[in-house]
């Protein structure tokens, strides 16, 4: 038997691998945008939080990823607080990614014309409304490159966590080599994987950017 | 009930640090008036007209739009919050000197999108609303077009028709013409006139004297945050009643 | 956490610095190596490296590491664990090093080199004395902010063994069977790293907007 034909044997453990990656992927950006979302619109707003968030925030941006996993996954049960690995793994890659997101819209908003949100607050939007309606839109479309730059980052994120034990695909990269001795083709087959989607990630991200080029906004 | 004000101001007061802004102003505004206000630059037209729909926060004073009160909630005695703010704002229009058209909708979009997001109108009924607008100020057209692909001059006017969309008790004018070019300004001038002639309450702060004589019930003259003429356009323009609006009627002349 | 533990957690931090830091130095070189490389457009060579940009961004340090580690082997290539983790960190920063020098060359402003050669220099010269500080200026804070990536990356080194900051809190919480502190101590350690890199890319952001080029 080729190496090659090892590896289709034990196309099983690549298919799940990436299903988990993939699983984890989605799950984590949508709920960590949405959070990023909800904690710029805190920081606005000037909740009584506003302090504690900027601090996590900047705490997420000079933490290493997989030492938050850690802290979730090992430290916690200290506290009572017992997780599997997969809990684990999704709530750091929510909580990190939704900081860089915040930072990102945070970022953008900044220097978003006031203009829009006095026109906004004339015409008797709230400030709710008035964030989701007339702010969001517009920080999504000018900071799409960021916001994809830090999709492939999250991509890569879900790798750190074969370290405690989830069996996404780099795992299944490590199982497979360690199981058939073919470590060169399995992690050939699992970096294209990672490749392609990223590649898609980044076709998708052009995509969406005609989406800004037809309302005439700038960017790179 | 014709009696209440569509605007009254009395006694308002604001100042920026310690610049006195705006001293001990009175005006009062009828239902269907137009009022035109001018003034040099740095007079505090601007603040005095921001303030009425509270873009602006006076220190003293009040202001009442068709007999509400904004800014304080008089029943529970504090200053309104965001939602009663927004409420009485959206009793208002305000047509912004920059446009301000929000630049990721197409024009029939920005016309609708408050009726429907701050009202709760069904968007069948505010699109037909918005349409009938549009056709008004002459821009049905580029109902579908984004606001970059505009003129100022088709800018301002979409933005006059989604000021009009919420059905305000009056419509607030701060500068409207300034940033247009020479060329666009008259399609503007013609569409506010239109308004005035159908019965809206306006208050235009603007430099456009020939639209101020033409058009107003009333003309106001501020000078370092004082009104210091009130009167008729007749006997504002033809027979001034203070030295600094003689001089300043000169200059414009 | 007693002394002992701090003193593995020092020993494991120093880790974490040494291999990281080869890994920059070499990396930063590297990337602008190619990106100079790239800038000649040499035909073949040039798809070659856009493919190796590409496949270097998309890959997670985590894959890579395990990659050259279990795969060198079977090349006949002895690599040891901090070999394979010095190779890789650096594989991968000079990918991103290589597109953030490569965004100094291309926003050089033209009238630089056209004024020098006006005035007789020769492009070897132009680009010793004239443009080489500038392009090191402007792509500092770029540079800055991808060590800090690659410190935040290094983690990554922990699963073919290498006892990093990270892994060695679980050396630390096998003793004690305590794991919180430690973890807490390592996220302190990374923080203070960090942190400094974060102020160094501050001030080289404030020199670089000063050439405003």
């Amino acid at each position: 038997m080729t190496e090659w034909s090892i590896l289709w044997e034990a196309r099983e453990t690549f298919i799940s691998g990436l299903g988990n990656t993939l699983l984890l992927f989605v799950c984590s950006i949508v709920i960590a945008f949405v959070l990023g979302c909800v904690v710029v619109y805190l920081l606005e707003a000037g909740s009584a939080l506003s302090t504690t968030l900027r601090i996590l925030i900047n705490l997420m941006r000079t933490l290493p990823f997989l030492i938050l996993a850690y802290l979730l996954y090992y430290g916690l049960p200290q506290l009572g607080l017992k997780m599997s690995a997969w809990s684990a793994g999704l709530l750091a890659l929510i909580i990190y990614h939704a900081a860089y997101f915040a930072e990102i819209l945070r970022g953008s908003r900044l220097v978003l014309a006031e203009g829009y949100v006095e026109a906004a607050k004339a015409h008797g939007f709230t400030p709710l409304r008035m964030f989701i309606r007339i702010v969001l839109p517009q920080l999504m479309i000018k900071t799409r490159p960021l916001l994809g730059n830090q999709l492939i980052i999250a991509l890569k994120d879900t790798a750190f966590l074969t370290i405690i034990t989830v069996q996404e695909l780099t795992a299944a990269a490590n199982s497979a080599q360690a199981t058939y001795f073919i470590p060169t083709q399995a992690f050939v087959v699992v970096i294209a994987l990672y490749w392609l989607i990223s590649i898609c990630l980044e076709l998708a991200l052009k995509w969406a950017g005609r989406f800004g080029a037809k309302r005439g906004f700038d960017y790179v | 009930m014709s009696d209440t004000p569509a605007v009254s101001i009395k006694r308002l007061s604001k100042s920026f640090g310690d610049i006195e802004v705006l001293r001990d102003i009175d005006l009062s505004v009828n239902k269907g008036e137009v009022v035109s206000v001018l003034g040099s630059s740095g007079s505090g037209k601007s603040t005095m007209l921001r303030c009425i729909n509270w873009l602006e926060v006076p220190d003293r004073g009040t202001i009442h739009i068709a007999g509400k009160r904004i800014g304080v909630n008089e029943g529970a005695g504090r200053p309104m919050n965001n939602k009663e703010l927004a409420g009485m704002r959206a009793r208002t229009g305000m047509v912004f000197q920059g446009f301000n058209l929000w630049p990721h909708l197409t024009v029939l979009q920005n016309v609708m999108e408050a009726p429907v997001y701050v009202k709760g109108m069904h968007k069948e009924e505010a699109r037909a609303i918005a349409e009938a607008l549009l056709e008004k100020v002459g821009m049905s057209d580029k109902q579908g077009a984004y606001p970059f692909t505009l003129s100022g001059g088709q800018k301002q006017r979409v933005s006059i028709a989604r000021a009009l969309a919420m059905s305000p008790e009056v419509i607030l004018f701060d500068e409207p013409t300034s940033a247009l070019d020479p060329e666009r300004v008259g399609e503007v001038l013609t569409v506010m006139k239109n308004l005035s002639s159908e019965g809206y309450t306006m208050i235009v702060v603007t430099h456009e004297m020939e639209f101020a004589r033409a058009v107003s019930d009333q003309v106001v003259f501020l000078e370092k945050g004082i009104i210091i003429e009130k009167s008729a356009p007749a006997t504002f323009f033809n027979n001034p009643q203070t030295e600094r609006v003689r001089k300043f009627l000169e200059i414009s002349a | 956490m007693n002394g002992q533990a701090w003193l593995l957690l020092l020993e494991g931090a120093w880790t974490t610095l040494w291999i990281s830091g080869i890994a920059i130095a070499i990396g930063v070189v590297l990337g602008l190596g190619i990106a100079l490389v790239r800038m000649a457009r040499v035909p073949f060579v040039d798809q070659l490296l856009v493919l190796y940009i590409s496949l270097a961004r998309a890959t997670p340090l985590v894959t890579l590491v395990l990659f050259l580690f279990l795969s060198a082997p079977t090349f006949g290539i002895g690599m040891n664990r901090n070999t394979a983790a010095i190779v890789a960190l650096t594989l991968n920063t000079a990918a991103f090093n290589a597109e953030i020098w490569r965004a100094a060359f291309l926003s050089f402003s033209r009238e630089q080199k056209e004024a020098a050669l006006a005035c007789g220099m020769t492009g070897g010269v132009f680009f010793r004395r004239i443009m080489l500080s500038q392009m090191i200026t402007s792509s500092l804070p770029g540079l800055v902010n991808e060590m800090s990536f690659l410190i935040k990356g290094s983690p990554a080194i922990a699963i073919i063994g290498i006892v990093d900051l990270t892994r060695v809190t679980n050396r630390i919480s096998a003793v004690t069977y305590d794991p919180l502190p430690p973890i807490l101590a390592a996220a302190l350690l990374y923080m203070l790293i960090i942190s400094v890199l974060l102020k160094l890319q501050a001030i080289a952001e404030k020199k670089a907007n000063r050439l405003a080029m």
